[in-house]
């Protein structure tokens, strides 16, 4: 180095981490250096630059979402005082090995030979207004022991089961009305995908008045993940069902004006999803 | 700083009711310091996805172990590092996987499309934010806390889980190598212009 200090230095300098000998050798250099000092000057000017740059506001949709899951926890808490499972420590920071949030569309990503989630967004449907709102795989683990699928296809498959085995067991989400999830024998196969949501549409589609929120934690992470860029208050239905024989799940919102459908694998969460297939509606004769 | 006005309950008072078994109290404290928060946790991650994710399994955590608070530490500094740490869980554990270029035209997209005021500083914020991306995790982390959040360096020390003689050490390497990428938002200096600073120095 010929004298001048890397500016890196000097900003250890700044922050007070150079000492003995060679603080004094910067010190003298920067007295007699117009280089140096001015670097020296912005450098300090740094803190102030960036204390000054505004903070984003939380976008509505993401304030919306949390305070949805708070509420859900608070209501968690509140109905499930006596369990004993109630850790603290379910992976609420720690959300399982290899969680991935690649949740974009479609990636064909048959992991699981397990359950699917059928997702369908409806178009042209001015119907319900669930709020899909989140519930984080956090929430999933907390309240009905849905861990990381993707990773555990045994799991995932267990999991699904028991979550269609015992809707019931699924705490409660009492503030908003619940966003009934429909339970049903239907086995959605890809060459009739479509005109088999278009009639479980016609069977199923929930006019709602009032918000409205799904139960279950882990399909709630679910749908908003699939659903991802969809509005919330659009979602329409949500049923667990079958696709290629596998245990399945059915979720239909509105969007613009084509529906568009997404089947993915059960372990689907907040955080993973597992589409296996998805199809697009014509917009439908709307009610 | 929480301010809190006469009528407000202080933050320790929200996280005591919480604990107490008052329903609202933790939405209230969270809604109270949200948009720090989302700050921290975007700037931390650079994916407002993720970022999403991570405040969303901050908050639960928050909620959950919020016995555990001793009041050795400012609320705010406390969930500060739960964010924190949520967000650097995510950044492990995004480290194993291929970096995504969409994450970050995202983040500027989200930061322009919910700006509630476009015309206000901009320019210098985007300018900011993009600068902060070029930063190493660990440093950008140090920086966010302690310059932009304005926590002392034994506040970020705790929420980041390290010495302050790394927070210290961290934040000086980050605006060493900030300087090029930022000095030019302080266009009153000629200094700016004629001096070109030594590249990063050391990382």
């Amino acid at each position: 180095m010929t004298g001048h200090p890397e500016s890196g230095v000097l900003a250890e300098y700044q922050a007070g981490l150079v000492t003995g000998r060679r603080r004094a050798s910067i010190a003298s250099h920067l007295a007699t250096c117009d280089r140096c000092a001015g670097l020296s000057d912005q450098l300090g000017e740094i803190p102030a630059l960036l204390a000054a740059a505004p903070h984003p506001a939380m976008p509505a949709d993401v304030a919306r979402r949390l305070d949805l899951v708070l509420a859900a926890e608070a209501a968690q808490r509140h109905s499930s005082e006596r369990t004993a499972d109630d850790s603290p420590e379910h992976r609420a920071t720690i959300p399982g090995p290899r969680r991935r949030w690649d949740f974009r569309l479609v990636t064909q990503r048959i992991l699981v030979p397990a359950a699917a989630v059928v997702a369908l967004a409806a178009g042209g449907f001015g119907l319900s207004h669930v709020i899909g709102s989140s519930a984080s795989s956090s929430v999933a683990a907390g309240s009905e022991a849905a861990p990381a699928p993707s990773a555990r296809p045994a799991n995932g498959t267990a999991a699904a089961r028991s979550e269609a085995g015992r809707p019931g067991a699924v705490p409660a989400f009492e503030t908003p009305a619940r966003f009934q999830v429909v339970n049903s024998a239907t086995n959605y196969l890809p060459a009739t995908l479509r005109q088999q949501l278009e009639t479980e549409l016609q069977r199923h589609t929930q006019a709602a008045a009032a918000p409205q929120v799904l139960v279950s934690g882990s399909l709630k992470g679910c749908v908003l993940r699939v659903t991802h860029g969809t509005r919330p208050g659009t979602l329409v239905l949500v049923e667990r069902a079958h696709f290629q024989g596998q245990p399945a799940i059915v979720i239909v919102a509105v969007s613009g004006h084509d529906r568009a459908a997404w089947v993915a694998a059960s372990g689907c969460s907040a955080s993973t999803d597992h589409v296996l297939a998805t199809a697009t509606l014509p917009g439908t004769s709307a009610p | 700083m929480p301010a809190t006005d006469g009528e407000r309950p202080s933050d320790a008072e929200l996280l005591r009711r919480h604990v107490a078994g008052d329903s609202d109290a933790f939405g209230e404290l969270f809604r109270r310091h949200r948009d720090r928060l989302w700050a921290v946790a975007l700037r931390t991650v650079c994916d407002p996805e993720e970022a999403a994710d991570a405040l969303q399994d901050a908050m639960i955590s928050a909620f959950r172990r919020a016995g555990d608070f001793r009041g050795d530490s400012a609320v705010t500094t406390w969930l500060h590092r739960i964010v924190v740490n949520a967000c650097l869980d995510r950044l492990r554990r995004r480290a194993v996987r291929p970096a995504t270029s969409a994450g970050d035209e995202q983040a500027l997209d989200a930061l322009l499309a919910h700006d509630p005021d476009p015309a206000r500083a901009t320019d210098i914020r985007l300018d900011v934010d993009a600068a902060l991306r070029m930063l190493p995790e660990p440093q950008r982390a140090a920086l966010v806390v302690v310059d932009m959040l304005g926590f002392s360096v034994d506040d970020a020390a705790a929420i980041l889980n390290t010495s302050p003689g790394t927070i210290k050490s961290r934040c000086a390497r980050a605006r060493a190598r900030l300087l090029p990428y930022v000095a030019h938002l302080r266009g009153n200096r000629s200094a700016s212009q004629r001096v070109s600073p030594a590249q990063g120095g050391d990382t």
